[in-house]
């Protein structure tokens, strides 16, 4: 009678433990998305939210029309299927809110990890409340150069930032002057040089000033002009006005939005003619800029993404209707990336097996994503684990895009570098105001 | 040196025409202290709204930007009133800092209410008259059509501003308020209406300024703060409450921010190359708040003032 009280009890206990221990994979992975949905880039954050929304999409479901491991799985295979669960958080371009709510997500919300954000002041706050609670962070999309130079253990950067861009720049000057880019014979290095540059003066841009500044003396070109400005100015015209009266070969930009609509009007009401001129993204590369229409043809502005590298990329194309499905426009810098950053949360996963920050830690360092898995023009995906810099990717590159007018009309961009991905010939020089 | 002599014509030009833009965008707020001893913090915001009428209006009438500037200016002007009888005839009751709070109050409220129905984003004309245009008058000197016609508006209107508070009959009612309003009641001047008409002044002139100023500013719901720093510089340095005050502060802030390029040519011509880390472009709004501050030290009531 013991014994069979006792085996009843074993059973009862096992029936008990069974499904407890089915249980204990999670069925879903709460992820923390800190982005800037309200506030002066509150149309960005827009584009973030959508990508990321997109990539969680993809990795929930199987999708066999989109050429991707993440596609092949509803969920996270190695953590039985768990679905990909986003709780999304706006931090209005405010690094104090943006380390508060990273606090609410880490002991409220018990979220896995974080995604975002964005601004690289306010990365530099979240990566901070990550780093003092142990929980692992993925940026997308913050490229200033000092947020890999921390050290930090648990914060890692698919993208590449602005010393990778600039540096893309002067590869490009210089190739120029080989006569690499499409459709131009090679240029003499005196009619690029000198080089003007004006850069808005807070973190990025005045950081971007200094990249300038050394790249310029490493590639040998001379830089006559460099001015720092606010980017909340009424009048830009003495700024311009010192730049023409230095006769630079090309003129380079590190605006916001709208600065950098004042400083083409006023370039072209001042009778610019430089024979390039170049912006850091930004603000070359919003609607209203593209829609000045004629003046900005043959402007050059770098980027992650530009909508023609669907012509190059199978898969691009694929995610890009869907993106398109869901935003009614294409894919963008913003979206690509933040589509990266959540892709790679779920390729981490995948690869750690667990939800522990440890594992996930471990595969962060150990993971290497190739090409051919991601939307954004890039080599793969690998972060450095020792040297100058902590957790940024190693893989990832830049493009330069040119403004050209289009056969339907339209101004669009088309990649003249890397010069062997170059989808249009280059418009060389620059027509002039 | 030749490049130094055609620099500085350059600069001088450039610094007298942006001068009198600023000094434009500072008439409506000066007349409104000047009558009303109020600081209207939402004078940006008036600005800003002149700016989106001739954005919206002009492609909805058809008809080039320049062309609305009247409707820009009424607009300003309704506002004005709207806001005087809805608000400021209230504050006026309180005290001074309920008057400082409640301009503030409606600025934040007018910022809002753009970023609620236009959206962040800067938005600008593209096509008119004014759009892109220019005209050379040197060797090297471009002025910017925009600018130029912003500078016109701005004597045009300081001349009929100066015209109507010293020659006419209202303007000597609108004065005499200013200096005594209980005075100006006793001799049957009502008051009331005379501060609304100030509100009605100073908001068609911001408003004709803003509708002028999109031809060449990104108008977004923020663009008023870019202004307003300036204005209330240009204000407080001319004199709170004078008018030619205003008109000699705004072209001496234009030549101070215009500089920087004659300091790059000096550096130039005497071949400075070490000395080109002094960055002063960066500076150019320090340089006028300084030039404010000794002022404001030296001379409290500002250039041309006549209220302490």
């Amino acid at each position: 009678m013991r014994k069979i009280a006792l085996v009843s009890a074993i059973v009862l206990l096992a029936a008990m433990l069974v499904p407890a221990m089915a249980w204990s994979a999670p069925k879903e992975i709460k992820i923390g998305v800190i982005y800037p949905l309200t506030g002066p880039a509150a149309a960005a954050g827009r584009e973030l939210r959508a990508g990321a929304e997109l990539a969680a999409e993809i990795a929930n479901k199987v999708m066999p029309n989109i050429n991707m491991d993440m596609a092949k799985n509803a969920g996270v295979k190695s953590l039985g299927g768990a679905k990909i669960t986003l709780i999304i958080k706006d931090h209005q371009g405010n690094p104090q809110l943006g380390a508060d709510l990273a606090k609410k997500l880490i002991l409220d919300d018990k979220v896995v990890g974080i995604l975002g954000c964005y601004y690289s002041s306010v990365t530099k706050t979240v990566s901070a409340v990550c780093e003092r609670y142990g929980v692992p962070m993925i940026n997308g999309s913050s490229t200033s150069p000092t947020l890999t130079k921390r050290g930090f253990k648990w914060f890692w950067r698919t993208t590449p930032h602005d010393k990778w861009f600039t540096k893309d720049l002067f590869e490009f000057l210089v190739g120029m002057t080989k006569g690499k880019a499409k459709g131009v014979k090679a240029v003499p290095m005196a009619d690029l040089n000198p080089l003007a540059a004006a850069c808005e003066k807070t973190e990025w841009g005045s950081n971007v000033a200094i990249e300038i500044k050394n790249f310029a003396k490493e590639y040998g070109f001379t830089l006559a002009s460099d001015i720092l400005y606010a980017a909340k100015s009424p009048d830009l015209s003495s700024e311009v006005q010192s730049m023409i009266a230095a006769k630079p070969g090309a003129m380079l930009f590190a605006s916001y939005t709208s600065d950098a609509l004042l400083m083409i009007k006023t370039l072209k009401s001042m009778k610019a003619k430089p024979k390039i001129i170049w912006g850091q993204d930004a603000g070359f590369d919003k609607p209203e800029f593209v829609a000045l229409g004629d003046d900005i043809v043959g402007i050059l502005t770098r980027s992650v993404f530009l909508p023609s590298v669907v012509k190059m990329k199978p898969l691009s194309g694929q995610v890009n209707d869907l993106y398109v499905k869901m935003m009614g426009h294409d894919l963008g810098g913003a979206s690509a990336r933040s589509f990266t950053g959540l892709q790679t949360w779920v390729y981490v996963l995948e690869k750690a097996g667990s939800t522990e920050p440890k594992a996930i830690q471990a595969a962060c360092n150990t993971i290497s994503i190739p090409g051919d898995q991601l939307v954004v023009p890039w080599v793969g995906i690998k972060f450095s684990t020792k040297g100058e810099e902590i957790g940024q990717n190693v893989l990832g590159g830049g493009l330069i895009g040119q403004y050209q007018k289009q056969k339907d009309g339209k101004i669009g961009l088309e990649v003249v570098y890397p010069f062997d991905i170059a989808t249009a010939p280059m418009v060389y020089p620059f027509q002039g105001y | 040196m030749e490049e130094l002599g055609i620099q500085i014509l350059k600069s001088a030009v450039s610094g007298l025409i942006m001068g009198l833009v600023f000094a434009l965008v500072a008439l409506g707020l000066t007349v409104i202290f000047g009558v009303m001893d109020i600081v209207n913090f939402a004078h940006g915001e008036f600005l800003m709204v002149g700016m989106y009428t001739t954005l919206l209006t002009s492609p909805l009438l058809g008809v080039d930007p320049v062309l609305t500037l009247p409707l820009a200016g009424l607009v300003g002007a309704v506002l004005g009133v709207m806001c005087y009888f809805g608000l400021i005839r209230f504050l006026l009751r309180g005290p001074m800092i309920a008057q400082l709070f409640g301009t503030f109050g409606l600025m934040i409220f007018l910022r809002n209410l753009a970023l609620l129905f236009m959206g962040s984003e800067p938005r600008i004309v593209h096509e008119g008259w004014l759009v892109g245009k220019s005209i050379l008058v040197g060797p090297g000197v471009v002025l910017e059509s925009t600018k130029v016609a912003a500078a016109a508006l701005s004597l045009i209107s300081f001349a009929v501003v100066w015209w109507f508070i010293n020659r006419t009959r209202v303007g000597k009612a609108i004065t005499a308020t200013s200096l005594d309003a209980e005075g100006a009641r006793y001799m049957g001047i009502s008051t009331e209406y005379m501060n609304a008409l100030a509100w009605a002044v100073g908001g068609a002139s911001v408003g004709v300024a803003g509708g002028l100023l999109v031809n060449f500013w990104p108008v977004e719901p923020g663009v008023g703060l870019l202004f307003t720093m300036i204005a209330f510089a240009t204000v407080a340095l001319g004199g709170f409450g004078s008018v030619r005050g205003a008109l000699v502060a705004g072209i001496l802030i234009g030549f101070i921010v215009n500089l920087p390029p004659v300091w790059d040519a000096i550096l130039r011509s005497i071949d400075a190359a070490g000395l080109r880390g002094l960055e002063i472009h960066s500076f150019k709004y320090t340089m006028v708040y300084a030039v404010y501050f000794l002022i404001m030290v030296l001379r409290p009531q500002g250039l041309f003032g006549w209220k302490q």
